[in-house]
């Protein structure tokens, strides 16, 4: 069976260079491997520059009351080298080779929206041009990668570093959004015949499950930033206590996020490893639903254990005692995949090359990240261990020794399918031991320095008994992992230029990946494998052993969600939670008026329910706008889309008439917590709804030019899902701010 | 030192009306089971044994107006885990005869409607906890009998479309995660209302009678009112989603071994597919 020839057009309108040089090639690219590598390149460049900033560090903290760093440069150096390793190594370096992998994976062609796919990327590159430029400004970013308030407000950071931070971070949230929402669509929609979703590789899952993660847990962040900004340049007080503001809020907020981007970032490696072990074990993994389905559970609970990072702060015996159950109980279902990953390679006949050495070192490492973090779990031990290095090295073991294995393992074990040439194992196994060697040697030593009562964060320390000798010992290791870092590099460079040829699949490997060239064309295939089970390259190339002659796997129905509307949901699934955590601050801030001075009497809710109607109407004239369109009456199209263009302009306009008002009375977003709350979230709405009418105005055009017909109404359908969303927030909006409720 | 847990004799109300609706039911269920014991009899004794702990043990002494926290684990046995187990206790073959004939089918169908459990599950979760009927109904005894059939009843429909006993009225399996994954949502956020708003949510419970002589004992152990809703937002938020997430592996389980040939038509489906991806 074959997928059949392949569209030419289409991949001459992708693929086809504007002008000859290579650089434009590559900038104007839509291909999905092209843009997969240029996120893992943009990563390697950024681990460059973090892993500089920790080297520097390491260096300040080698031996007692140094003063290699001013207490400044450190600040801005821890600062910059989470920001930078999270959100510019961890999570690019995940969507790159998601972007490489995913399609072949499911034998897709291309990813669902290639063009969405440049968008995400080149707002993470400008958004991490943004970041870095401050440093040129003299003042980068120095509040710690979580920037906590009071010390980010413009009373502790008066200096432009923190602005940056938020900007830079914003723009790359939106472009992380974009390309969640592209993957997210590409594995629901783009599957091949007979590639059901109980039959993708563990690989495609888990990044199914990080892109759920990051559709609903990045706006948390956003709406986070968002008010931090406002109180930064407007002065507004959210964060501010002394003006009836909570800085705890923008704890729970960065936790509300920050507690699942630890998934977000290894859920993939799991992704990963659970790809390798069972390739170089020569067996199919141990409970393939047992590992998806724990991934479930983890994605489930992450995101009800962020408070866990919150016990030192005071919510009071009960709440540590629900968070800490939580916590507890999330390692169940990872501890899941550790059994699993160890019964796979249980009798296997292992192939002990590079890429296996390193998904081991994953294994034990992540095993001892795991269990300090289930220490963590235990309220007494965290509030005594909690800001010292016992934390950084629980993080690091979790971050290096499992998310950063998992990628070495995963670029030994990809690298031939994208280049068509094998890397050296002899320095593969070489590079593997200095990571070894030197990641054990840094951050083993942290945990005996966090329980001494090391704290994190200082730039120097006093010369207490073995904090030289242990701070020695990991500023040493640090430099095993620099040297480990420059021999994978040449490891790279020379076998890019002379590397043994790998040919389609050299590892006897299991998933469509390998059924095409490497590297592959840009079509992905010529031809695919008959999918009948979760390891079709197998099965071709082993008939007499196929899967599908022992274990039954869930078959494809063949159905497939509508491409648009899916992407829309997911959409406003995400601005749901950006919405909903913005009403949650108004609640807060005006229960019982604890916002100071009031200003909720200077509404009009008379007169904006009347605008309200407008709007909710507009739904209504847009759902008959629909409904026309379907049935190819395009003059009643165009009338009922024309009159949801105006009752949602005059909705905006009541919106002007009523900030004016407000804005001539002397209440602005600085008056008080009222006031902030209102206008920033009326503010967002009216941003939105603004957005809605554009695309609106974009229909009617294309539907007066005739472009829009009854064929393409899921195109309208889509933007109707979002045009409906936005209707509904603003019941929520006026129920909540203009009539009151929860108050 | 004394404990209110020391006081049983007035925190057990062994002559609750509740034994009247255990026994009926047991009765019924025999007749229907005609005695013959399975796992579907351990289901409902567990159904049977949430529904009479609800009111006969210190829960729903407790919830009378003492405790907020005790409450809402009275609603959440209601509301989640009597329902539950009695939908699983159900015969598959009693039900399907039932719902054979043409009304009771699409009654089924009806009940499978997603927005409809969601709304119904939810739904009495939060209007009950707007604090006029909180009030109302925890002061009131036939309201508060009303309210409590009422989270019988939302429980059941809302539990339907994924415990059903006939399979026809499940949905489908992505569909059903999201169901529960957004119900956990939907009480996270009552939860987290409760926990941390200053607004008393039931006043009833900020100002108990103290009927048994057992508040001083309550205070003694540092259980203040405000302690106590928080208490009760942390009950509403954390153990209803550790159960939609159990659901969820459930209905994963499910999925994961729906091996169902394909019908004629999802195989022309796949054909379709595959002459448009060619």
């Amino acid at each position: 069976m074959t997928t059949g020839s392949i569209n030419q057009s289409e991949l001459t309108s992708l693929d086809t260079p504007v002008t000859s040089t290579v650089m434009l090639d590559w900038v104007s690219t839509l291909d999905h491997k092209r843009i997969g590598i240029m996120y893992i390149l943009t990563a390697v460049f950024y681990l460059a520059i973090g892993g500089f900033e920790a080297l520097l560090m390491r260096i300040q903290l080698a031996y007692p009351n140094n003063t290699f760093l001013s207490p400044e440069m450190f600040n801005q150096l821890f600062t910059m080298h989470g920001t930078t390793m999270v959100f510019l190594v961890g999570m690019p370096v995940l969507t790159g080779f998601a972007n490489y992998f995913v399609p072949l994976m499911i034998g897709a062609r291309d990813v669902a929206f290639p063009r969405l796919n440049a968008f995400g990327f080149w707002m993470l590159f400008f958004g991490a041009l943004l970041l870095h430029y401050s440093f040129l400004t003299g003042s980068a970013p120095n509040a710690g990668w979580f920037s906590y308030v009071p010390l980010s407000t413009k009373a502790y950071s008066s200096l432009q570093g923190v602005d940056y931070w938020i900007i830079g971070l914003l723009i790359m949230g939106i472009g992380s959004v974009s390309g969640a929402i592209n993957i997210f669509a590409t594995i629901i929609c783009m599957r091949a015949p007979g590639m059901s979703l109980q039959r993708v590789p563990l690989f495609v899952w888990m990044m199914l499950m990080q892109v759920i993660l990051i559709i609903l847990a990045l706006p948390a962040l956003n709406s986070a930033l968002s008010m931090l900004l406002l109180d930064r340049w407007l002065g507004s007080a959210f964060f501010d206590p002394t003006r009836g503001g909570s800085a705890v809020l923008w704890q729970h907020y960065f936790w509300i996020f920050g507690h699942p981007e630890v998934y977000i970032l290894i859920l993939p490696g799991f992704g990963m490893i659970s790809e390798i072990i069972p390739v170089f074990s020569r067996k199919p993994i141990y409970g393939y639903t047992f590992v998806a389905g724990s991934s479930v559970a983890i994605v489930l609970l992450g995101y009800g254990v962020w408070a866990h990072h919150m016990f030192a702060v005071g919510l009071g015996m009960y709440a540590d005692i629900f968070f800490a159950v939580g916590s507890l109980l999330i390692a169940i279902p990872t501890g899941i995949k550790v059994f699993n990953w160890t019964a796979t390679l249980w009798g296997g006949e292992l192939r002990f090359n590079t890429a296996l050495h390193f998904a081991v070192g994953f294994l034990l490492q992540f095993v001892i990240g795991g269990l300090t973090g289930i220490m963590f779990a235990a309220v007494p031990i965290d509030w005594q261990l909690t800001d010292t290095y016992f934390v950084v090295a629980h993080f690091h073991y979790v971050l290096i020794g499992g998310l950063v294995f998992s990628l070495f393992a995963a670029a030994y074990y990809w690298f031939p399918k994208m280049t068509g040439r094998m890397l050296s194992e002899r320095w593969g196994i070489f590079q593997f031991w200095l990571w070894v060697l030197g990641f054990n040697m840094t951050f083993m030593v942290q945990h005996f320095l966090g329980l001494m009562g090391m704290p994190r964060r200082v730039y120097t320390y006093a010369d207490n008994p073995g904090w030289a000798l242990l701070n020695g010992v990991a500023s040493i290791g640090a430099i095993f992992m620099a040297l480990g870092t420059l021999v994978f590099l040449w490891n790279i460079w020379i076998s890019l230029r002379k590397g043994k040829i790998a040919g389609d699949n050299p590892w006897d490997a299991f998933t469509l990946e390998w059924a095409t060239t490497s590297p592959p064309p840009p079509e992905n295939f010529n031809t695919l494998p008959e999918i009948k089970s979760r390891r079709p390259v197998w099965d071709k190339n082993h008939p007499e052993f196929a899967d599908w002659k022992t274990a039954q796997t869930p078959p494809d129905n063949g159905k497939r969600f509508n491409l648009p509307k899916l992407a829309a949901w997911a959409f406003i699934a995400s601005e749901a939670v950006f919405f909903l955590l913005l009403l949650i601050a108004f609640v807060v801030f005006n229960t019982r008026h604890r916002g100071g001075e009031v200003t909720s009497s200077v509404l009009d809710a008379e007169r904006t329910g009347i605008f309200s109607l407008f709007l909710i109407s507009s739904s209504v004239t847009f759902w008959l706008a629909e409904r026309f369109l379907q049935a190819g009456k395009r003059s009643m199209f165009i009338f009922y889309l024309g009159i949801t263009i105006l009752f949602g302009t005059i909705f905006l306009a009541g919106q002007v008439w009523e900030y004016a008002g407000l804005l001539s009375d002397n209440v602005t977003i600085n008056t008080d917590l009222f006031s902030a709350t209102f206008f920033t979230i009326t503010g967002f709405h009216g941003i939105h709804v603004t957005a809605g009418v554009i695309a609106l105005l974009i229909m009617l055009i294309m539907g007066v030019k005739g472009n829009l017909t009854s064929k393409k109404s899921h195109v309208f359908g889509a933007v109707g899902i979002y045009w409906h969303f936005v209707d509904i927030v603003w019941l929520a909006v006026f129920g909540i701010i203009y009539l009151g409720l929860l108050q | 030192m004394s404990s209110y847990f020391d006081l049983t004799s007035e925190l057990w109300k062994w002559a609750s009306p509740v034994w009247l609706l255990v026994l009926s039911l047991t009765l019924i269920f025999f007749i229907v089971q005609r005695g013959a014991l399975s796992r579907r009899g351990l289901y409902f004794v567990v159904a049977m044994f949430a529904l009479a702990m609800a009111y006969v043990s210190p829960i729903g002494v407790l919830s009378d107006g003492y405790l907020f926290s005790a409450h809402v684990i009275q609603h959440l046995l209601l509301l989640l885990i009597v329902p539950l187990f009695l939908l699983l206790s159900l015969s598959k073959s009693a039900t399907e005869a039932i719902f054979s004939h043409p009304f009771m089918n699409r009654m089924g169908h009806v009940l499978a409607v997603p927005f409809l459990g969601w709304l119904s599950g939810l739904g009495v979760m939060w209007f009950w906890h707007i604090p006029s009927f909180c009030n109302a109904s925890t002061e009131s005894y036939s309201l508060g009998i009303f309210r409590d059939a009422t989270f019988l009843l939302a429980g059941l429909v809302f539990w339907w479309p994924i415990f059903s006993p006939v399979k026809r009225f499940h949905l489908p399996s992505p569909l059903a995660m999201i169901y529960l994954f957004s119900a956990c949502l939907g009480c996270t956020l009552l939860g987290i209302y409760i926990t941390f708003t200053v607004i008393s949510i039931c006043p009833a419970f900020a100002n108990p009678v103290d009927r048994l002589g057992i508040m001083h004992l309550l205070y003694d152990q540092g259980m203040t009112p405000a302690l106590d809703q928080r208490l009760g937002g942390l009950l509403m938020w954390v153990p209803p989603c550790s159960l939609y997430v159990c659901a969820i592996m459930v209905v994963l389980r499910r999925w994961y071994s729906d091996m169902g040939q394909l019908t004629p038509q999802s195989t022309g489906a796949t054909n379709a597919l595959r002459e448009a991806r060619s």
